[in-house]
C-alpha cells in the first residue's frame, strides 16, 4: 500500500512536470551517474531500423522522437514543438524546434524528418506505423508535411517513443544498408538528450549529456551507464547492493513482491501502456475440437483467471479481458470476463459434440512457450482443463526458434504467448486478427482467426480521426474477440520499474517506460 | 578297516551365500538396503496407499509442511507436495534403473569386445569410448534432449550415453585379466566358440565389479536426472524430484521447504545406493575379503 501510494505520488509529480517542466517539490538536480539495467544486448542502437525494449533503451536517449506522451496518453511537444493535423486527415504538419542539433552539431532539418520516415518505412518491422504517408514535404528547414493516403490516428502514437527515431541524412544516407550500417552501434550520431560513450556487447552501454541539446538546462543527468544484465536476479541483487539505481520490464512476480520489501527501493507498475503487453492463451482455430467456438468458450469458462492472479502472479497483474492493453484509453472493459463456471463449460463442451466418455472427452496438446516464467500458468490451465475432461498434453518446445516455428506455420493446438500492443491497435493489435495477417511468421494472426465483421471494424477504425467513434469501432471489435475466444486474455504482462529512491523522476510517468527519452531523470545525491 | 561314514566337516559354501554374509556383516550396506528398500516399495505402492494427486490444486500456494493436513506442504500452484515426492519416486527410480540398464548394456558390449579381441578393435573401440569420455557429461545430455524433445525414454537414452564409458573401461580390464587364466586357456584349446568364450565363460567372473559400478551408476543417473530437470529440460506432464526441485527454485526465497524436501528424498535415496553398491564391492570383490 505504501509503495502504491509512493507510486501514485512519483507518478503525478512527473505529470505534473511534464505539464510545466518544473518539479513542484522537489527540485532537480544537474549531474551524476544513473546506472540503469539493460535486459539483453542490443543488435543494434539504432531504434528506426529496430524494434524490442532492449533496443529502446538506449535508442530512446540517443534518438529523438518528434512527440512524447504523458500517462494521461496526450501527445507532448519534444522534437516538434507543435504540430497540426488538417481537415480532412490527410496532412500532418510538424514545426520542429529551431536550436535543435545532431550530437555533431549539424542542425536537425525537416529533410531528415523526410529521410527517417522513409528509413522507417523501408526497415522497421512494424509496417502498419507509416504505411499510408505517401510522401513527406518540407516547405521550409522547421516544417515537415505528412502527406497521407488516407486518414491514419495511428501516426500521432507512431511518432513517439522508440517508434519515429530521427536519424541524420548525412550519416545514414550515405548508400550503405540502413539495418547493418556501421554507425548503428559505433560513434553513433543522434538527435537524443545523452550521446553515445561505449557500447560494448554483452557489458554496458555507456551514453553521456549531449551538451549541445535543444531544451536549456536538460537532460540533468551527466552520464547514463546501462549494464547489461540477462538474469533478473542478479539485476535485484545489484538494486539491493545499491550498484544499480533503476531496472524496468521486470515481469517476475517473485521479484516484484521481494522488490516491494526492499529498503531504499521503489517499484511501480505504471508507464507501461504504451508498450502494452498482455498475456494469453492462443488458440488454433483452425483445427481439431478448437474450430468449435463452444469448446473454446469451454475452455475459458474452465479457466480460473483469479487463481492465476493469486497464486501465479501474485496479484502483481492487472486483468486483461480484450487485446486492448487495459491501461490504453481504447481498453473496453465491458465484456464478458469468463468467470470460472465448469456447469457451463461442460454444457458448451456436450453441446459441441465432445461427450465426456471414461472421464474424457478428447486430447490436446499445449506447447510450453520457452520464455522464463509462463511454465505454472501452463500446468495450471492443464490440470484446469482435465476438470472438463480435455486431457491437455504439455509438449516443451527447447528453444525461441523453434517455437516461433510452430506458431509462425500455425502448428500447435494451445500456446501461452505474450504480445505487446506498442502504443495503438494499428501497430500492434490488428496484427492478430486481421485474416489478411494469418500465419504470417510469429505474433501475426497465428490464431488462424478470421471475421468478416472484425476485418472491416479494424479498417474502419484505422482510419477514423474522430477519437470517440474510433473507440466505439474498437469496443465492438473487442467484443467480438471476446465473444469468439480465437483467444483468452489472461492478465497484462505485470512490467514493473524497480527504482533507488535517489532516482528523481523515475521513468514512470508515461506509457513508454525506459523506450521514451530519461532527459528529466535526475539523482538526489 | 574303521568305518569312514563321518560327513565331511567343511560345508562349501557357494559363492552367492558367501557375499550374502559378507554383504549382512556391513551394517552401513545393511541399512542402505533397508532405506533403499523402504522408497523401492513406496514408490510401487504409495500412489495407491496415499490419495492425494501430484497435479491436483489441493491448497493455498506454498502452505508450510502439517498445515492442513497436508503433511509436506504445497508447492507454488498449491499441489501436495506429499502426493508429488511419492509420484515422482517411481519416475525417478525408473529413470535412474533404465538409466543404468542402457549403460550397462552399452559399456559391457563395448568393454567386453576391446577386452576380448585386442589389436585394432581395442584400439578402435577404445578410443572411441575416450571420445565420450573427454565430452563435457552434461552439455551433450542437455544437447541429445534439446535436440530430440524432452521425453522420458529421450531422456534415460542421454544419461545412458554419456555414462557408460566407466563401465566400458572397467569391462575391458577384467577381460584383459581373465583372458589370459587357465581356465580360459582349457576353454579355448577344447574348441568353445568366440561367442561362448566371452558371455559364457569370462563374462560371469568379470561380473562382480560391474555389478558395483552399475549398482553406483542408478544413483548417479538420479542425480543426472535431477540436473537436467532442474535446468528445464524434462518431460512436464510426468513428476519427479529433479523437477519438483527445478520448478519451485524461483520461490527458493520465500518457502524453501518445496525444495529442500525433494533435495532430501533424492539425498537419501543415492546415499541409500551408494551404501548398497559399496557393501556390494566389499562383498564381492574378493581381493578385499580378506581386509
Amino acid at each position: 500500500m505504501k509503495h502504491q501510494l509512493k507510486s501514485f505520488l512519483a507518478a503525478t509529480a512527473t505529470a505534473a512536470l511534464l505539464a510545466s517542466g518544473v518539479s513542484a517539490q522537489e527540485t532537480p538536480k544537474a549531474g551524476g551517474t544513473l546506472v540503469v539495467a539493460l535486459t539483453g544486448t542490443p543488435r543494434v542502437l539504432n531504434p528506426a531500423v529496430q524494434s524490442g525494449i532492449v533496443t529502446g533503451l538506449p535508442g530512446a536517449q540517443l534518438f529523438a522522437a518528434p512527440l512524447r506522451y504523458d500517462e494521461g496518453w496526450n501527445p507532448q511537444p519534444y522534437l516538434a514543438k507543435s504540430w497540426e493535423v488538417s481537415e480532412d486527415g490527410l496532412n500532418v504538419t510538424l514545426h520542429l524546434q529551431e536550436d535543435a542539433t545532431f550530437h555533431d552539431g549539424e542542425p536537425i532539418k525537416s529533410s531528415d524528418i523526410a529521410f527517417s520516415v522513409k528509413i522507417i518505412q523501408q526497415y522497421h518491422p512494424f509496417k502498419s506505423m507509416f504505411a499510408p504517408v505517401t510522401s513527406v514535404d518540407t516547405p521550409d528547414e522547421h516544417t515537415a508535411i505528412l502527406n497521407l493516403a488516407h486518414p491514419h490516428p495511428a501516426l500521432m502514437l507512431a511518432m513517439s517513443g522508440q517508434l519515429m527515431s530521427i536519424i541524420p541524412e548525412h550519416i545514414y544516407g550515405d548508400g550503405q544498408d540502413p539495418k547493418n550500417h556501421p554507425r548503428n552501434n559505433e560513434d553513433v550520431v543522434g538527435s537524443g538528450p545523452f550521446k553515445l560513450v561505449e557500447f560494448k556487447p554483452g557489458e554496458h552501454v555507456i551514453m553521456e549529456r549531449y551538451d549541445g541539446y535543444w531544451e536549456d538546462g536538460l537532460p540533468y543527468l551527466d552520464r547514463i551507464v546501462a549494464r547489461i544484465i540477462p538474469d533478473s536476479s542478479s539485476r535485484t541483487i545489484a538494486l539491493e547492493n545499491g550498484e544499480l539505481h533503476l531496472s524496468t520490464f521486470e515481469a517476475e512476480p517473485t521479484l516484484v513482491n521481494r522488490m516491494m520489501k526492499a529498503d531504499g527501493i521503489s517499484v511501480s507498475g505504471e508507464g507501461y501502456g504504451g508498450i502494452g503487453p498482455i498475456d494469453w492463451l492462443a488458440m488454433n482455430t483452425t483445427r481439431g475440437p478448437l474450430k468449435d467456438v463452444r469448446v473454446r468458450q469451454a475452455i475459458a469458462y474452465a479457466i480460473d483467471k483469479n487463481f492465476i492472479h493469486k497464486a501465479v502472479l501474485r496479484g502483481t497483474a492487472k486483468d486483461a479481458l480484450t487485446g486492448v492493453h487495459p491501461d490504453s484509453p481504447l481498453y473496453n472493459a465491458n465484456v464478458n470476463a469468463y468467470d470460472l463456471d465448469l456447469d457451463k463449460a461442460n454444457a458448451l463442451l456436450d453441446e459441441a459434440g465432445f461427450p465426456m466418455e471414461g472421464g474424457k472427452r478428447f486430447d490436446i496438446t499445449m506447447e510450453l512457450v520457452p520464455f522464463p516464467g509462463y511454465k505454472p500458468q501452463t500446468e495450471y490451465i492443464k490440470q484446469a482443463l482435465s476438470k472438463v475432461g480435455i486431457n491437455v498434453t504439455i509438449e516443451s518446445v527447447p528453444d525461441f526458434p523453434s517455437w516461433a516455428k510452430l506458431m509462425g506455420t500455425m502448428d500447435f493446438d494451445m500456446t501461452l504467448d505474450s504480445v505487446y500492443n506498442w502504443g495503438d491497435p494499428v501497430i500492434g493489435v490488428n496484427r492478430t486478427y486481421m485474416s489478411s495477417n494469418i500465419a504470417k511468421g510469429v505474433w501475426s494472426n497465428t490464431q488462424g482467426y478470421s471475421n468478416a465483421r472484425v476485418d472491416e471494424l479494424l479498417d474502419l477504425a484505422a482510419q477514423e480521426n474522430d477519437q470517440e467513434k474510433r473507440k466505439a469501432l474498437y469496443a465492438e471489435f473487442q467484443e467480438i474477440v471476446n465473444e469468439e475466444v480465437p483467444i483468452y486474455y489472461l492478465n497484462a504482462v505485470p512490467m514493473h520499474t524497480f527504482y533507488s529512491n535517489k532516482v528523481g523522476n523515475p521513468p514512470i510517468g508515461g506509457i513508454w517506460s525506459t523506450s521514451s527519452p530519461m532527459d528529466r531523470v535526475w539523482l538526489k545525491e | 578297516m574303521t568305518d569312514q561314514t563321518t560327513e565331511p566337516t567343511v560345508k562349501a559354501q557357494s559363492p552367492l551365500s558367501e557375499a550374502w554374509d559378507m554383504f549382512r556383516r556391513n551394517h552401513a550396506a545393511m541399512a542402505g538396503l533397508v532405506v533403499l528398500c523402504c522408497i523401492v516399495l513406496g514408490a510401487i505402492f504409495g500412489p495407491y496407499l496415499y490419495p492425494g494427486k501430484p497435479f491436483e490444486m489441493a491448497w493455498a500456494p506454498f502452505s508450510p509442511p502439517g498445515a492442513d493436513g497436508f503433511l509436506l506442504g504445497t508447492d507454488y500452484l498449491g499441489r501436495d507436495l506429499l502426493a508429488q515426492i511419492i509420484h515422482g519416486a517411481r519416475v525417478t527410480l525408473i529413470i535412474g534403473l533404465s538409466a543404468a540398464i542402457v549403460t550397462v548394456v552399452i559399456g559391457v558390449t563395448i568393454g567386453a569386445m576391446a577386452g576380448f579381441y585386442g589389436g585394432i578393435v581395442e584400439e578402435a573401440l577404445m578410443r572411441f569410448t575416450e571420445f565420450f569420455q573427454v565430452l563435457p557429461t552434461l552439455l551433450f545430455s542437455m544437447v541429445i534432449v534439446a535436440l530430440f524433445g524432452a521425453s522420458l525414454p529421450m531422456i534415460t537414452l542421454a544419461i545412458g550415453l554419456v555414462s557408460w564409458t566407466a563401465v566400458a573401461r572397467i569391462t575391458r580390464a577384467e577381460f584383459l585379466r581373465i583372458r589370459e587364466l587357465e581356465y580360459v586357456m582349457a576353454s579355448r584349446a577344447s574348441g568353445a566358440s568366440g561367442r561362448k568364450l566371452m558371455f559364457r565363460v569370462i563374462l560371469p567372473n568379470a561380473l562382480p565389479p560391474i555389478i558395483v559400478q552399475s549398482a553406483l551408476m542408478v544413483g548417479s543417473a538420479i542425480l543426472f536426472e535431477a540436473g537436467l530437470s532442474f535446468l528445464g529440460l524434462t518431460d512436464p506432464n510426468v513428476i519427479s524430484w529433479g523437477q519438483i526441485i527445478g520448478s519451485n527454485r524461483q520461490y527458493i526465497l520465500e518457502s524453501s521447504f518445496t525444495v529442500t524436501i525433494p533435495g532430501l528424498a533424492i539425498f537419501i535415496t543415492v546415499l541409500a545406493i551408494s551404501l548398497v553398491g559399496d557393501g556390494l564391492n566389499d562383498a564381492l570383490n574378493p581381493r578385499l575379503r580378506q581386509r
